[in-house]
């Protein structure tokens, strides 16, 4: 507790610090920065809402499902204070068995193609990462983070090693062309499951982006800078127009997330202070909305046993208390200002425009289109004349749930100071240290 | 040293034991025997620094002697786990358990040889005892079959093998592993017997590991062999065969490395490619296995073609993972059925016994690469020795793993199938190995970095 009260976010706040090189030149040390300690936070606050989403479900009651949440709590802990690169890769590949063995035992039935394609997706890229470490550790001969930061590798490497990093973490955010495992997954998967892979496992890559594959091959940024932007420009309007078109609830909201992470990572491509911020509020924001989004579409799917919007309609009327918590939802994610969303969009928005105007322009056609498929999914499913008979009003839990999300949207979207004096003084220090490592290059 | 005449003597008299027909007897004097072979070896590892023995033919340091112990341990719990089926053959009980001494004796000199001609005794002695335990189930026709079949091919390995090692001779004058590496470190050697020599050596003992283009019989071999004795080939006579292979190559021809680079380049590509592709389609567990190991034969070759020290270590670390995981799938399987060995029969099994579940789970993931297991440490050692050497192999090792990851996924899903008809499957001292293994599976890459 002293610790969280006396936390310098500039400096690294070490959990395990050995300082000491063990066999094969790894290290054991854990801590976290101003970025680390918001992801940890908000993967332990995404952890406690997935439970408690699914209180009232029959998989709550099953054993294996606490395990693996909790197997997936220890491996997103691990990932995000991880100050090793190896250990790094470990926890990264390490959260895939739990969530694989959910999406197995409660997603869907006949669901092993999707899940192998998913599965094997993944770790085809994340094994071009581990090549990627093992070429940083054959240059700076330390796989620590406080060494690895400051080794200067020259711009011909780093280009390779850049494009290792960038394969893993386009498959997992996904970036366009590495997108098609995303849709299907996440309509096949339980619900749980959904909110795990798009509220937490997704940040993982971001954070990945922002605190290793950028800094530690910072001279290839240039190179590789302008295509990402544009991949992920594409990404914007692609997953926006398909979700225009797209008929099964999930898939609308798989879609959109896919569109609103295009922005997130062309503002992480940027990767300047304000760019920066606006990307890691939009990353907790996001997290909420995909939880309070894929949680509805849970619910609808549930109670419905559908989940085609043409058969919804005027779920709202039946069961007001949850028309009006998927309405604010609904807000909270087509970022209305004094939300959270508002902040970051605006940031990541600005950042890319003043990077170049046309892209800029381009990403804030997704605040226009957003609000096109948000609004016709809401309308279609729960406005309108009664299409369904029953629908059962939200529970006490399901309520709590839309609440936290949307209390802490709110006050984030009003305070956004709160993140901002956490992550700015880190953001900063990793800047420094980006361009101390440049001046040694050159 | 003394282990080794405890151990072979152990193997004469479990032997004469056969003559009374008492399978736990026999079981038991030959515990008793690797055990005191054991002590000897722990002692040995931790008072003595260098081992001598035989006038210098067989040297022992660190390394050696642990792999001397992990070669023991790994023979005990073979016995232990292939008891209960093995020992129904109250006749010939035995007779296997000696023929597996016999065997661990040349696996042993083949972990210490210092000299070709040691090498080549204790190659043979590693093989022979082999090709009789591959057709021990003589009413079956399969196992008549692979027997013949590994005995001809390996007996046209022997011959090549022998050729090129006299062809070496001509061209050093010695059969001293010292002597020849001093020699063809100053070049005092005939070029053209030498490279022959080099070629036919290596080509001999990749047919010994089971590298393409020299893995047919692996497949054939495997099916036909009892799932006891696949256990035992592949983890003590993998991991013999890939320590001479490293000593030999590796350390004695190191410096011709020109002549041999290319082709274990071809040889490695082609084994981690055609091993996984031919596993593809596989329905028999044995097959399959035997296609994997193929596979992993060519990621562990790449201890040989790195530039640094540290490969012996890389490939030890990688040959417990692959023989761990191989120890679990096959008793696991073997607990469930010996005579079928088709992948369906493994169908549910994991959901049903949570115990055999999470163990075949463990070994898949570690056979597939990914972390915490300590196959991942191990394929992450040998990557990282070669990646800044051989950028090319260390990316098509990496593209094969993802082919590899397939195969053991699609088993995992088969394993933990929720609807199937899948009984409760009666524990017995299997399960001691198969524990054993999955914490090996667990610790031992851990256990390195600590």
């Amino acid at each position: 507790m002293t610790r969280l009260l006396l936390f310098d976010p500039k400096y690294m706040e070490y959990l395990f610090h050995s300082g000491k090189v063990y066999k094969l030149g790894l290290t054991f040390e854990m801590g976290y920065d101003g970025i680390g300690i918001v992801m940890l936070a908000l993967s332990n606050l995404v952890i406690f809402l997935v439970a408690l989403a699914n209180f009232n479900k029959e998989e709550a009651n099953a054993p294996r499902f606490a395990g693996l949440i909790f197997l997936m709590q220890f491996g997103l802990n691990g990932l995000f204070a991880a100050q090793d690169a190896v250990m790094f890769y470990i926890f990264w590949e390490f959260t895939l068995i739990p969530v694989f063995l959910m999406l197995y035992w409660f997603g869907a039935k006949e669901n092993n193609r999707t899940l192998l394609k998913f599965f094997l997706y993944t770790l085809f890229g994340s094994l071009f990462m581990l090549l990627s470490i093992l070429a940083i550790g054959v240059y700076s001969n330390s796989y620590a983070y406080e060494t690895i930061q400051y080794t200067a590798i020259p711009a011909k490497y780093a280009c390779w090693i850049f494009s290792g990093f960038l394969i893993a973490f386009a498959v997992k955010v996904p970036l366009f062309p590495f997108h098609t495992w995303q849709p299907n997954t996440y309509s096949t998967a339980p619900m749980a499951g959904t909110m795990l892979l798009s509220a937490i496992m997704l940040k993982m890559a971001l954070f990945g982006m922002i605190k290793w594959m950028i800094p530690l091959s910072f001279s290839a940024l240039p190179t590789w800078q302008w295509p990402v932007i544009i991949l992920s420009v594409i990404g914007i309007l692609y997953g926006a127009f398909i979700a225009m078109r797209e008929y099964n609830i999930r898939k609308v909201f798989a879609f959109a997330s896919i569109s609103h992470l295009g922005l997130i990572v062309a503002g992480i491509m940027v990767f300047t202070v304000d760019s920066l911020q606006g990307s890691i509020i939009q990353m907790v924001n996001h997290s909420l909305i995909a939880i309070g989004l894929f949680f509805a579409a849970g619910i609808i799917e549930q109670r419905l046993g559908t989940s085609n919007l043409n058969e919804m309609g005027g779920i709202a009327k039946i069961a007001p208390r949850f028309g009006f918590w998927f309405g604010v939802i609904m807000f909270v994610s087509l970022s209305v200002p004094m939300t959270a969303g508002f902040i970051g969009e605006f940031l990541l928005i600005k950042s890319v425009f003043e990077f170049n105007s046309w892209m800029g322009i381009l990403s804030a056609l997704t605040l226009v289109i957003g609000a096109v498929y948000m609004i016709r999914a809401y309308q279609m499913s729960s406005m309108g004349a009664p299409k369904i008979t029953a629908f059962k009003d939200l529970m006490w839990n399901e309520i709590s749930v839309f609440a936290i999300i949307a209390i802490l949207a709110l006050s984030l979207g009003l305070y956004p100071d709160f993140i901002f004096s956490i992550v700015k003084p880190s953001i900063k220090h990793m800047l420094e240290a980006v361009a101390d490592t440049q001046l040694i290059i050159k | 040293m003394d282990a080794l005449l405890v151990i072979f003597i152990t193997g004469l008299i479990s032997l004469f034991i056969g003559i009374m027909k008492k399978p736990g007897l026999a079981l038991s004097v030959n515990l008793i025997g690797l055990s005191s072979a054991f002590i000897l070896i722990w002692n040995h590892a931790n008072y003595v620094s260098m081992l001598k023995s035989y006038a210098g033919t067989l040297v022992f340091n660190g390394p050696q002697l642990y792999l001397s112990l992990l070669a023991v341990l790994l023979t005990g719990l073979i016995l232990i786990g292939g008891y209960a089926i093995q020992s129904k053959d109250k006749e010939h009980y035995a007779d296997i358990t000696s023929l597996m001494m016999f065997s661990l004796t040349g696996a042993i000199c083949l972990i210490g040889f210092k000299d070709f001609f040691m090498f080549f005794i204790g190659l043979e002695i590693l093989s022979i005892p082999v090709y009789v335990l591959v057709g021990s189930r003589k009413a079956e026709h399969l196992a008549s079959e692979a027997a013949l079949k590994y005995f001809f091919t390996g007996s046209f390995a022997t011959a090549i093998l022998l050729f090129g090692i006299a062809l070496v001779f001509g061209a050093t004058g010695s059969f001293n592993m010292n002597e020849i590496g001093f020699a063809v470190m100053s070049g005092l050697y005939t070029p053209a017997l030498m490279i022959a020599g080099v070629l036919l050596i290596i080509a001999a003992l990749l047919f010994k590991v089971g590298a393409v283009p020299f893995h047919f019989w692996n497949a054939d071999v495997y099916e036909g062999s009892s799932k006891s004795v696949m256990a035992f080939m592949s983890t003590v006579v993998k991991i013999a065969g890939f320590i001479a292979i490293y000593k030999i190559v590796k350390t004695t021809f190191g410096s011709l490395s020109d002549q041999w680079m290319y082709f274990m380049y071809v040889v490695i590509i082609a084994s981690m490619f055609i091993g996984y592709l031919s596993g593809l389609k596989q329905t028999s567990l044995k097959r399959l296995m035997a296609f994997s190991g193929i596979s992993n034969t060519g990621i562990g070759l790449l201890a040989i073609m790195n530039g640094t020290e540290t490969g012996e270590r890389s490939l030890v670390i990688f040959l417990i993972g692959y023989g761990a995981s191989s120890l679990i799938m096959l008793f696991v399987s073997q607990l469930i059925n010996e005579e079928n060995d088709d992948i369906s029969s493994l169908n549910g099994i994991g959901y049903k016994n949570p115990f055999l579940g999470v163990s075949l789970l463990i070994a898949l993931l570690s056979l597939s690469g990914i972390p915490p297991f300590t196959g991942f440490f191990g394929k992450f050692l040998l990557i990282k020795d070669i990646i800044k050497v051989h950028p090319v192999l260390s990316i098509a090792a990496i593209l094969s793993s993802v082919i590899g990851a397939y195969i053991y996924l699609k088993l995992i899903l088969s394993i933990f199938n929720k609807d199937s008809n899948a009984v409760k499957i009666r524990l017995d001292w299997k399960s001691v190995v198969v524990i054993c293994m999955a914490l090996l599976l667990l610790l031992a890459g851990w256990m390195l970095i600590l």
